[in-house]
């Protein structure tokens, strides 16, 4: 076969980049122009990082050049040997006080404390990071002590009881780890733990000076022993419980999101204007009770030349939305094993990137659904904004009376979802609007393409189930068979148990009293459930490796038993 | 998988880490090596003006860990007939021994008198005592049942000695060119 092409007869045409109507804001941002919310390491993350950098270098250092431990060591000796000639009675009194701060009992019952408000307030995440980076913490101190096996400073009496050898120390660390935990574990973000930021920097610096002073530590033991409590605690609680997704609150509902003001307002502002050419007025986090997994607003954007002023939805992700994302995953497989795809996304960008495509789709389906107006960069393959059609005046069906049309709207919504082998994969009363007798569909994040015949199924009785709680199973089982088999009616309801049914759907099937889905059973045909357990190797060694990380876990609390108790 | 890989190494450095650790050298009185424990036990209990050591390890014996404290210090030894932690030395400022025995010294160390409590047998059982000015020794003798437990019993003795704490000093003296401060030591810099 010829595979030969002619060369085509008119040149192409030169694409030459649009400038774009005199006046208009949209730009592309220029090859080494700082994005809207350049990342930067704060002052306290410059000084961690020149920290880790100092002691890092020092070890190496006095492990690979002798020459360098001996200047290393005459330069801590003076330092400690300076420190020592200021002791007076007094003052040696005050400092063994104070230096009952790092004292074993001090620590342990700051540590129990915070064990037990954890469990009070079932805090499960952070009591777990917690104690993780308690076992860390004392496990490397104690391997990097017996390596090191620095001694005790000479020259000088020492004053106060210590343990082992000196660098790191083991006390400091032990201190610096539990303070830290408890900031991030206890008190809410805001002032109060900015304040308590501070007070731990003082008490530890404080506590460094002392126990020099007592001739217990050099400075560099005590020094790093007080800055690997403070990141290894920093680290973990930063990593593995952003406040934006598992808040430390004392009130009830979920009530901390990625903060929307100061620089990341104004970067939100100035974003939109450039990538999407709208002049937002005003930014105001909405719905925050309901979602988790993002941090949901409502922006009100200027009027142009097309259209009036009006309101726009965005969420915002950030990096760790996509962390806790992989942790749902890993524990519905867990649970349930594949019943769908499971696949993590490996970062923010894949995740805009999907929400988009999939409100594209359905968009280009014709479904009810946000008309997309696309992803906005705010800090690259960190924080990413997607924009999409706000249904103002709009209420959720949990509200609204609805009639026999808007029943047959949310049917006709799934036979078509069906019809072009999607699934939503999240019907429930939060994610189906209705603005007058429209309904209307919103979230579609969930959404998947030939998605497996169980999910689809559970699709449709899910959407039963919510419009029946806004009028009667009958109705809706016989609005139903308009578009449905009596069949498919029967799958749906044979697969819609357990895990299938969102929370907040089971909890309005609860209030409402009425047991729905015996209802929808009764007037199906009868159908042997359609089981949710799916065994596969991968579940099966997934669930052994946790099984045995937990063990371990386990184990290591009981070795070092010691450490708490 | 690039995680995964980080796995081995992690398990090399650690394994690199754990065989750096109780090594004989620990607590050998000659040479005295880079990681001694001596030391650290000397600051433990600076009025001891001797310091039990290993003159060094007979076949099957080896140093097995050490807890050191500010007031005490205790080191293990393992043996592959005797057990693990078959002997554990511990150095304190004083002990009680009285209703004790007194033993004769039989490693004929200057001033230091020999305390022994009853023995059992099968499993061996025995704690010695040792004192001497500023310090107080004690060995404790738990080993696994063993035939050869006379044999084991008696090399440990012969290797499990005493350091002057003066050639502590001078060691520190010499490499680090500071004062270990305590027994046998010139005044320190800074008095307390």
């Amino acid at each position: 076969m010829d595979t030969a092409h002619e060369p085509p007869a008119v040149a192409p045409e030169r694409r030459v980049a649009d400038p774009g109507p005199p006046g208009g804001r949209r730009r592309r941002r220029p090859s080494g122009e700082a994005p809207p919310l350049p990342y930067e390491l704060g002052r306290s993350g410059k000084f961690w990082l020149f920290m880790v950098a100092y002691f890092m270098s020092l070890l190496l250092g006095v492990v690979f050049f002798p020459s360098l431990e001996d200047l290393f060591s005459r330069w801590d000796a003076q330092r400690t040997e300076w420190l020592a000639r200021l002791r007076t009675p007094s003052l040696t009194n005050i400092a063994l006080v104070v230096n009952g701060l790092a004292a074993t009992w001090t620590i342990r019952v700051l540590r129990w404390g915070t064990i037990a408000v954890l469990i009070g307030f079932r805090r499960w995440r952070h009591l777990f990071v917690f104690l993780g980076a308690i076992l860390v913490t004392e496990g490397v101190v104690v391997y990097l002590s017996l390596f090191l096996a620095r001694e005790r400073p000479f020259d000088i009496p020492i004053l106060a009881p210590w343990q082992g050898y000196a660098l790191p120390s083991r006390p400091m660390a032990g201190l610096a780890v539990t303070l830290v935990g408890i900031a991030y574990s206890l008190v809410v973000p805001g002032i109060a733990r900015a304040w308590m930021k501070w007070a731990i920097g003082v008490i530890l610096v404080v506590l460094v000076f002392v126990r020099v002073y007592l001739g217990v530590e050099h400075p560099t033991d005590a020094g790093f022993g007080a800055i690997f409590g403070v990141a290894v605690a920093l680290t973990a609680f930063r990593w593995l419980t952003p406040n934006h997704v598992f808040p430390v609150t004392y009130r009830r509902g979920k009530a901390a999101h990625l903060d929307v003001g100061g620089r990341r307002g104004e970067a939100i502002v100035s974003a939109i204007r450039e990538q999407l050419d709208l002049e937002v007025l005003q930014t105001k986090p909405i719905g925050l009770a309901g979602s988790g997994g993002s941090t949901p607003l409502r922006l009100r954007v200027a009027a142009t030349d097309e259209e009036p002023e009006r309101y726009m939805f965005a969420k915002l992700y950030a990096q760790s939305h996509v962390r806790a994302d992989r942790w749902y995953k890993l524990g519905r497989t867990l649970a349930y094993g594949a019943l769908e795809d499971e696949t993590r996304f490996t970062s923010v960008r894949r995740f805009v990137e999907y929400e988009d495509y999939a409100l594209r789709l359905l968009q280009d389906l014709g479904l009810p659904s946000p008309r997309a107006y696309g992803v906005v960069e705010i800090t690259p393959e960190r924080e990413y904004m997607i924009v999409m059609e706000f249904f103002d005046g709009a209420v959720e069906i949990s509200e609204a009376e609805i009639d026999e049309s808007v029943i047959d709207q949310g049917l006709q919504l799934i036979r078509k979802l069906w019809d072009e082998g999607l699934a939503h994969r999240d019907i429930k009363p939060a994610n189906l609007m209705v603005r007058g007798s429209e309904l209307k569909l919103i979230d579609v994040f969930f959404v998947q393409v030939r998605p497996s015949p169980w999910r689809q199924a559970v699709d449709l009785a899910n959407m039963m189930v919510v419009l029946a709680l806004r009028s009667d199973a009958e109705t809706v089982y016989r609005r139903a068979l308009n578009w449905f088999t009596e069949d498919e009616i029967a799958e749906g309801f044979a697969a819609a148990r357990g895990v299938a049914i969102p929370t907040q759907l089971y909890s309005e099937m609860k209030r409402d009293g009425r047991d729905l889905l015996t209802q929808f059973r009764e007037l199906a045909p009868a159908r042997t459930p359609v089981a949710i357990q799916r065994w596969s190797i991968r579940r099966v060694l997934l669930t052994a490796v946790v099984a045995v990380a937990f063990l371990l876990s386990v184990l290591l609390v009981v070795n070092n038993w010691a450490v708490f108790a | 998988m690039r995680r995964l890989a980080i796995l081995p190494l992690a398990g090399f450095v650690l394994a690199a880490c754990t065989a750096t650790l109780n090594s004989d050298e620990e607590v050998l009185c000659s040479p005295i090596g880079e990681r001694t424990v001596l030391i650290l036990a000397a600051q433990a209990v600076p009025s001891a003006t001797l310091m039990p050591c290993m003159s060094d390890f007979p076949a099957g014996w080896s140093f097995a860990g050490s807890d050191i404290r500010s007031g005490r210090a205790r080191f293990w030894l393992e043996s592959d007939r005797a057990g693990v932690r078959a002997i554990e030395v511990e150095l304190t400022r004083t002990c009680d021994v009285s209703g004790l025995d007194e033993a004769p010294n039989a490693g004929g160390e200057l001033d230091v008198r020999v305390y022994v409590e009853p023995l059992t047998f099968q499993p061996y059982a025995a704690n010695r005592y040792f004192t001497f000015t500023g310090g107080c020794a004690i060995y404790r003798y738990r080993f696994t049942p063993t035939d050869e437990w006379p044999n084991l019993a008696l090399e440990a003795n012969d290797a499990l000695t005493f350091l002057p704490r003066s050639t502590l000093v001078a060691h520190v003296e010499a490499e680090r060119d500071q004062t270990l401060c305590g027994a046998s030591a010139p005044p320190c810099v800074v008095g307390d």
